[in-house]
């Protein structure tokens, strides 16, 4: 399942008594927002990725973007709810991606971003990771052993990479095979 | 006794030092008098410094201290158009005539602006994107993503207020022009009397820096290793924020906490990286710098 979150419709909501805010500042605002997202993705379970679409948002400050993203993303690591997150942030130029980026490096995180129509890993992630879910997201499914093949690595490190690309929650995997999170949930 | 804090000819940045210096010495006055009436030109760090000054006066003499308002009848005029006179009613009894002025003859990009909490954050964001990025981008030259980054910036300075100082501050944002750089620059300054650095990172940071713990070590980790008073990893990212624009619009910040000042300077501009030993002043005043025409350095 694919679930859309407009964060701009998250941000009125919280913020009723001033309904044409479009800029997400402050922790304080982050922290009311992601909120609102958790008590929406509360209703949810199983396998889910939650695309948080940003195109509606003017300005997202770097505190606030931590107590959204960061956090969300921390949550879904640890989460023993029901629910199976996988996110996906789009919407965001290239100076927010940028502050986004360092966001997540911040906390040692890895998050899928939709750019431009297609997808890529922003965070902190190995080079060898980041081929790799590129190569998935251009190609589809495949499993450790065709990707051992098209990228000329090791079948054994290939399988690593996979593992932590699947734990860090911006890989889904099926029956041995993997993809990355907007193909089809 | 009464002491006197002349405000100088023309106070910006570096000539707070004066102001500051004059604070430290007025300590065990009954009364202090804050004399700007030959003060001719003022920057937005002018401003909210005098602000925040008035602020620990206040705080420290258990009044209100005095304040002169400039003679010339147009700088008097400029800083009632820039709205200093409105907040420093607050904070001051103010002597001398404070011209009137009416309802939108303000053009300034922002006047000062009280921040107490994060609702005034926002709507200091959302002065700026709504009625000023049409002068930022058109007038100014700036670049239309520069000014997005911009309300970015100009959120997490703000926030720094809200989030450490333990009592309220305040915001300016003008274009003037810079005479090293020869060029038109937008200017903001955020200014609050509160904790300071030191004592917001003391708890954490003064053990594992040693010795060398003071307001300069303080503003070297807040600034430099982005480093927070909370142990959330998370935390301590504005400052970061911050130095990231500035860096990709050749922009500068300095900021002064206590009796230290510390300046990330980009390469049109030079500047001491950290002074220290300087007339103790409470809290913290930032000052951001953007050159008009700025493009991105990537």
């Amino acid at each position: 399942m694919i679930t859309q979150i407009d964060v701009r419709g998250v941000l009125a909501r919280v913020g009723p008594d001033w309904p044409d805010r479009r800029d997400l500042v402050t922790r304080h605002t982050g922290r009311a927002v992601r909120s609102s997202i958790e008590t929406e993705l509360a209703l949810l379970s199983g396998r889910t990725v939650v695309v948080l679409d940003f195109s509606a948002v003017r300005i997202i400050d770097c505190s606030c973007a931590d107590e959204i993203v960061a956090k969300l993303v921390l949550s879904s690591l640890v989460s023993e709810s029901s629910l199976d997150a996988f996110f996906v942030i789009r919407g965001l130029d290239d100076d927010q991606m940028d502050d986004i980026d360092e966001v997540l490096r911040r906390q040692r995180l890895v998050l899928v971003a939709e750019v431009g129509g297609a997808l890529r890993l922003i965070g902190e992630v190995a080079d060898e990771a980041r081929l790799t879910f590129e190569y998935l997201a251009n190609h589809g499914t495949a499993g450790a052993e065709e990707l051992a093949v098209e990228l000329a690595r090791p079948l054994d490190a290939v399988r690593a990479t996979l593992d932590e690309l699947y734990l860090r929650r911006v890989l889904l995997r099926d029956s041995g095979c993997y993809r990355a999170p907007t193909v089809a949930a | 006794m009464s002491a006197v804090i002349e405000v100088p000819a023309r106070l910006d940045e570096a000539s707070f030092e004066q102001v500051a210096a004059g604070f430290a010495r007025s300590e065990g006055a009954a009364k202090v008098i804050v004399d700007a009436h030959a003060c001719e030109w003022i920057s937005p760090f002018g401003l909210t410094g005098l602000l925040a000054a008035g602020q620990a006066l206040a705080e420290r003499h258990g009044s209100r201290p005095l304040f002169t308002v400039p003679a010339e009848r147009d700088v008097a005029h400029f800083w009632a158009r820039m709205g200093f006179f409105t907040q420093a009613a607050e904070t001051y009894e103010i002597h001398g005539t404070v011209p009137r002025v009416r309802a939108g003859e303000s053009k300034v990009l922002l006047e000062v602006t009280p921040v107490r909490q994060a609702e005034d954050v926002h709507a200091v964001v959302h002065h700026i994107q709504e009625k000023s990025a049409e002068i930022l981008t058109s007038e100014l030259g700036l670049d239309a993503k520069a000014t997005m980054g911009f309300g970015m910036a100009l959120s997490e300075a703000c926030q720094n207020i809200v989030e450490h100082a333990g009592t309220s501050g305040w915001v300016a944002v003008h274009s003037y022009s810079w005479r090293k750089l020869g060029k038109r620059v937008v200017v903001i300054a955020v200014a609050d009397a509160g904790v300071g650095f030191r004592q917001t990172l003391e708890p954490s940071q003064a053990k594992r820096v040693g010795e060398r713990w003071g307001d300069g070590a303080a503003l070297e980790a807040a600034v430099l290793q982005s480093v927070s008073r909370f142990r959330d990893p998370g935390r301590g990212q504005g400052l970061a924020g911050i130095r990231r624009y500035l860096g990709r619009w050749q922009g500068k910040i300095s900021i002064r906490s206590g009796t230290a000042r510390i300046a990330i300077i980009p390469p049109w501009d030079e500047d001491t990286p950290l002074i220290e030993n300087l007339a103790p002043f409470p809290g913290a005043q930032v000052q951001l710098v953007i050159p008009a025409e700025a493009q991105a350095a990537r």
